[in-house]
């Protein structure tokens, strides 16, 4: 058997492949900021597991689903702004999540834990992400119609109430198997820079999905190399390898 | 419903957010028939046509497509991020089904080829809708339904397209309704015209039902000036149409 953090690398090639294509998706329909608010309202299932000794990643699910189907409720059912009620609902969820949180344990949940999983959070999270990938693969031209018509899509009897749903399950999932990498408050950063970076580099749609789940990998894999071999926070390191590379996203469409 | 007709729409209203957007709207649409739906801006249009192609509730009333018809939609609006990372070739492909082949879709709205790898945030409006044209077109529908644009897209390109949906008509003979503000696309291309501003204020053959008296009912006195240019249009077009 590979020792722990061989299946972690193998695992994360696994979870960046799945925020990479969900990042692309939410990219091209200005859901950005949403899945940064979003990632927040995992902290007080988090919170919940460690206070009740469960592993963190199903409180942190739990909420995420309870977070996503009040957005999209108050998208589709109510006349509130969705921007504003994200935004109050998710910092306050931050609060409450940071307020249960023993300190000692507060920053991993911030900035992820990769160390502390176990082989079968690990072998969870690979499963999870496969399927996210592969349910993205068989119905990738609904998605992306969706994604960049929605007109189009709901005159082909796509429905628009389902399809926003599916994408937000999608997102809460991605979220979910993401923040033992790097942490409730990094999330953000391993689905959008991604994708990104590939839209300024990308010239057809293909192109951008590969870029974007190539950089995701790249990514996530340096960070955690890079963390393992110098004992620094693999997080905060993926985070930096991708924001380089978007940087150099910038230079190569010019 | 008889064969003759493709679609029959009875006493149709939609109400939206307690709103009355359209109040009893009842047409039909023949075989190659050209319906054109005109009335400004805000008087129901587009509405009519999401409600026909499902995508906004009717309130009331029956809408009823022939067991053969098929639909083919171009929206109003189809903004294209400029960023969107997406060849027509692409975009194209996303639809379902393919009853034409890529290359016959091209030539039939009369697009060069060579479009297809060419990203589709780098063609202005009147050509992504000869783009979203060909979208409409690929499965082979036998009804299409086109939202005019009301903004963005140049007379010249208006021009064009509507040529376009004429040749269209005539090789794959097709059913059409098409929404406009422009009254010169119901004397140029359409057999019937339906006015709509909330309720169906005129329905027949251009040249009986589009009286002056309904057109400024229509647009509103105060846009009567505006309108009696149309009219004066309409009155040359009728001595050509004589000649």
């Amino acid at each position: 058997m590979p020792d722990i953090f061989t299946l972690t690398l193998i695992s994360g090639v696994f979870v960046a492949a799945a925020s990479g294509l969900v990042g692309s998706f939410l990219i091209l329909r200005r859901m950005a900021l949403m899945s940064d608010a979003l990632s927040h309202v995992a902290l007080p299932g988090i919170a919940l597991g460690v206070i009740l000794h469960f592993a963190p990643i199903w409180g942190g699910l739990v909420f995420l689903f309870i977070g996503v189907t009040l957005i999209w409720l108050v998208e589709n059912k109510t006349k509130l702004a969705t921007e504003s009620v994200t935004g109050v609902m998710f910092v306050t969820a931050l609060a409450i999540g940071a307020l249960m949180i023993p300190e000692q344990d507060l920053l991993e949940a911030f900035f992820g834990s990769v160390t502390k999983l176990t082989a079968l959070q690990i072998g969870l999270q690979t499963l999870v992400a496969a399927a996210i990938i592969a349910f993205i693969l068989i119905y990738l031209k609904r998605l992306t119609l969706f994604a960049i018509a929605p007109d189009l899509s709901a005159s082909l009897k796509i429905s628009s109430f389902k399809m926003q749903f599916v994408l937000l399950a999608l997102i809460a999932l991605t979220i979910a198997i993401g923040i033992s990498f790097v942490g409730v408050l990094l999330m953000s950063a391993i689905v959008i820079i991604p994708a990104a970076a590939a839209r300024n580099i990308a010239k057809s749609f293909n192109g951008f999905l590969i870029t974007s789940v190539v950089i995701a990998i790249l990514s996530l894999i340096s960070g955690l190399v890079i963390g393992q071999v110098y004992s620094l926070n693999p997080g905060v390191m993926t985070v930096l390898v991708s924001a380089g590379l978007f940087v150099v996203s910038l230079f190569w469409r010019i | 419903m008889d064969s003759s007709k493709l679609l029959e729409v009875k006493d149709l209203s939609v109400v939206l957010d307690g709103r009355k957007i359209i109040d009893g709207v009842s047409f039909e649409l023949k075989p190659q028939e050209v319906l054109a739906v005109i009335g400004p801006n805000g008087s129901g249009k587009s509405t009519l046509l999401k409600a026909l192609v499902g995508t906004v509730k009717k309130t009331s009333g029956e809408i009823s497509f022939a067991p053969g018809a098929k639909i083919g939609y171009l929206p109003q609006r189809f903004h294209v991020d400029f960023y969107l990372p997406m060849t027509v070739k692409e975009f194209l492909n996303l639809k379902p089904e393919h009853k034409y082949p890529l290359e016959e879709v091209l030539r039939l709205v009369e697009i060069p080829e060579a479009w297809l790898k060419e990203n589709l945030a780098t063609f202005s409006s009147g050509q992504l809708q000869k783009i979203l044209l060909a979208w409409a077109i690929i499965d082979q529908p036998n009804v299409l339904l086109f939202d005019e644009p009301t903004e963005n897209v140049d007379v010249v390109s208006q021009e064009s397209i509507y040529d376009l949906l004429h040749d269209l008509q005539d090789e794959l003979k097709i059913s059409m309704i098409i929404v406009s503000h422009d009254l010169n696309v119901v004397y140029k291309y359409a057999n019937t015209v339906l006015c709509l501003n909330e309720k169906m204020l005129c329905y027949g053959e251009p040249l009986t039902a589009l009286t002056n008296e309904t057109l400024s009912h229509l647009y509103g006195d105060h846009a009567f000036f505006h309108h009696h240019h149309f009219g004066e249009h309409h009155h040359e077009e009728g001595h050509e149409h004589h000649a």
